[in-house]
């Protein structure tokens, strides 16, 4: 599904200084697949997450999305492309304020290159259900928990039905049981859309989550370990990239 | 949800910054509106004031074209007199087509005899009279009888419903002129023959009476042959004619246009700073905004938002904005010159007319427009800048 062809990102910080925050990784996302991203602070796994998405633009190197290149299209085709194939779950909080749960959950309509769908209302109220939210449709976030405010967007990022999940750090801010509550979400999801989910965490204890754990060390991939054999690997098999 | 209705929830969720902006579009609006109307009133109104006499050249007594002005420009009654006899000397002289003297008088001051205190009047002869006869034959194709007088645009009856009183004589009313925004609209017309009838009346039932002194008039309204230089038949006049005064109709008013035009330069030089003040002050605002604002628009980014979709809605605020504060603007310049046209005009010395309603909508239309533009001008720098920042990095601390 998606593809990092020795990809590499380095930021430049003025002045002549830069920082690479990403070095030469070549992985592959298959359709189906619950990854997790794993790696201490600063190891590269957000700015990874968002090479994956087309968030940014790889210094070298390629990204395709279900084998397109995701930096020969245009704004506007990248844009659609993010907007219908990939849902997004992130590390801060990113509801729209000024909008109530309902209107940020139908967001991500709006930039649909068909324009209003009847179907949405519906849906949203299904998502939010989804995520045990159904009574919370006028509620501005302000008016909702961390938690539920990130179950929030995690209904946000179901609305146009993508193909994949990228959750960048969904529980850093959320206590033991939300966090726990969430992950069974992300689960459930998994199993029960058929969704490709990765998700970025620093938390070894959600690894167990994953079906692969990708382990990133200053800006590369250092392990990878198999929890299942859906991928027709052996089951916990742990592979170390030189 | 569209795009104005996200402009919009956004701008109720921003109530201080909303505040600013929408405030500089009502200031940019206000005042602009404020100064054309003012501006264009004024210059429209001496325009108006000058076809209305209808003369290339007035000639009046040396000394007398300050009170002459004031008279036709603000309504203040004045009498002065030179011989009569300067009709015919004026006709003589080369470029000159015809000549017509007016005798320029006032009612009392508080007097039972007048109905309205110090009206200036303006006493014509129908004989020679190339000025006001065009205008009234659109109303009085028959002109006016002995006894009838038409009125500027302020004057009514006020005695038994058609008539006025003036010096104990009763006169009929028999229409009004259209407005000139000049003391013109303060004026009342009559022939010769009334003036002479009230004059006559006066002795018995004024308190004071009217004197016209014999074979004297006020002033004499000249019209010179078409392609004539009419300078140079000034000048003739000028030597020609000892006492008197000719004043071009392209000279007249000089004061009042020169007030004008000063007040027009201030009006430049305050546009010039508060215009680019306000874009300024917006772009900050904006950029601040859009600084705040980058892990939100970010957001949006990753949702599927493009580029341009980005821009376009922190532009479509910006208009909101602009629109809401420039209506606000333009609703209280245009409450403004209603009120107080009266306390601007005594003030600045300036007549002033208000404009059609046509003429005040395209004004209007012009005033939203330059609001708008300013807002969105401003707000487009920041905007483009934001659209095109990488989200990865938009969405970072």
């Amino acid at each position: 599904m998606i593809t990092l062809e020795d990809v590499t990102k380095t930021y430049d910080l003025g002045k002549g200084n830069t920082v690479t925050a990403v070095r030469g990784v070549t992985l592959e996302i298959a359709a189906g697949e619950f990854a997790v991203l794993i790696g201490r602070s600063g190891s590269g796994k957000t700015t990874l997450l968002n090479l994956a998405a087309g968030l940014t633009r790889p210094t070298s190197g390629r990204v395709t999305l279900d084998g397109v290149d995701l930096w020969k299209l245009t704004d506007q085709q990248q844009s659609y492309l993010r907007n219908r194939k990939i849902g997004f779950v992130f590390q801060f909080p990113s509801l729209l304020p000024t909008l109530t749960t309902y209107e940020n959950v139908i967001l991500p309509t709006m930039f649909g290159a068909n324009g209003h769908d009847s179907q949405e209302p519906e849906r949203a109220r299904a998502m939010l259900e989804r995520v045990g939210l159904s009574d919370k449709l006028h509620s501005y976030p302000r008016q909702l928990s961390a938690g539920q405010q990130q179950r929030v967007v995690i209904a946000r990022s179901l609305i146009n039905q993508p193909q994949l999940l990228l959750a960048d750090e969904p529980t850093s801010n959320l206590d033991e049981r939300t966090e726990s509550e969430i992950m069974d979400l992300f689960r459930d999801l998994h199993a029960g859309l058929g969704l490709t989910v990765v998700l970025v965490t620093h938390t070894r204890q959600l690894v167990s989550s994953g079906m692969r754990t990708i382990e990133m060390a200053d800006g590369r991939v250092v392990s990878e370990i198999l929890a299942s054999a859906d991928l027709g690997l052996e089951a916990g098999v742990t592979r170390t990239i030189p | 949800m569209n795009l104005l209705q996200l402009a919009w929830k956004n701008i109720s969720g921003n109530g201080l910054r909303s505040w600013v902006v929408a405030l500089c579009a009502l200031v940019v609006a206000a005042f602009a509106l404020f100064a054309t109307l003012l501006l264009r009133g004024a210059a429209t109104s001496l325009e108006l004031a000058t076809d209305r006499l209808g003369a290339d050249i007035v000639v009046v007594p040396e000394g007398a074209q300050t009170e002459m002005e004031g008279a036709l420009l603000m309504g203040v009654p004045a009498q002065f007199w030179m011989p009569e006899e300067n009709v015919k000397k004026l006709a003589a002289i080369p470029g000159v087509e015809a000549v017509s003297p007016q005798v320029y008088l006032a009612t009392l001051v508080g007097a039972s005899c007048c109905s309205v205190s110090q009206m200036f009047m303006i006493g014509y002869d129908p004989q020679t009279d190339f000025t006001v006869r065009p205008w009234l034959d659109k109303q009085l194709p028959g002109g006016l009888a002995r006894g009838e007088v038409i009125g500027g645009d302020y004057i009514s009856a006020t005695e038994a419903g058609y008539g006025i009183l003036v010096y104990g004589d009763l006169v009929t009313l028999k229409g009004n002129l259209e407005p000139t925004g000049t003391g013109l609209d303060q004026s009342l017309f009559f022939t010769l023959e009334t003036a002479h009838d009230i004059a006559h009346i006066s002795e018995t039932q004024a308190e004071e009476p009217l004197v016209i002194p014999p074979n004297q008039v006020s002033a004499i309204l000249v019209k010179t042959k078409p392609g004539a230089d009419n300078e140079k038949i000034a000048v003739d006049i000028f030597r020609n004619l000892p006492g008197v005064f000719p004043i071009e109709s392209a000279n007249l008013f000089q004061s009042s246009r020169a007030q004008l035009t000063s007040l027009l330069n201030m009006v430049v030089i305050v546009m010039a700073l508060i215009w680019p003040l306000a874009i300024v002050l917006i772009g900050m605002i904006y950029l601040m905004a859009a600084n705040e604002r980058r892990r939100e628009l970010g957001v949006l980014r990753a949702l599927g938002a493009t580029r341009r979709f980005v821009a376009e809605s922190l532009l479509t605020e910006a208009s909101l904005l602009a629109l809401c504060g420039a209506s606000v603007g333009i609703f209280l310049a245009v409450l403004a010159i209603y009120l107080f046209r009266r306390l601007i005009v005594s003030s600045l010395g300036v007549p002033f007319l208000l404009p059609s309603p046509a003429s005040l909508a395209l004004e209007i239309g012009i005033g939203l427009l330059l609001a708008m533009l300013s807002v969105v001008l401003a707000a487009l720098l920041p905007a483009i800048k934001i659209s095109r920042q990488d989200p990865a990095i938009a969405m970072r601390e």
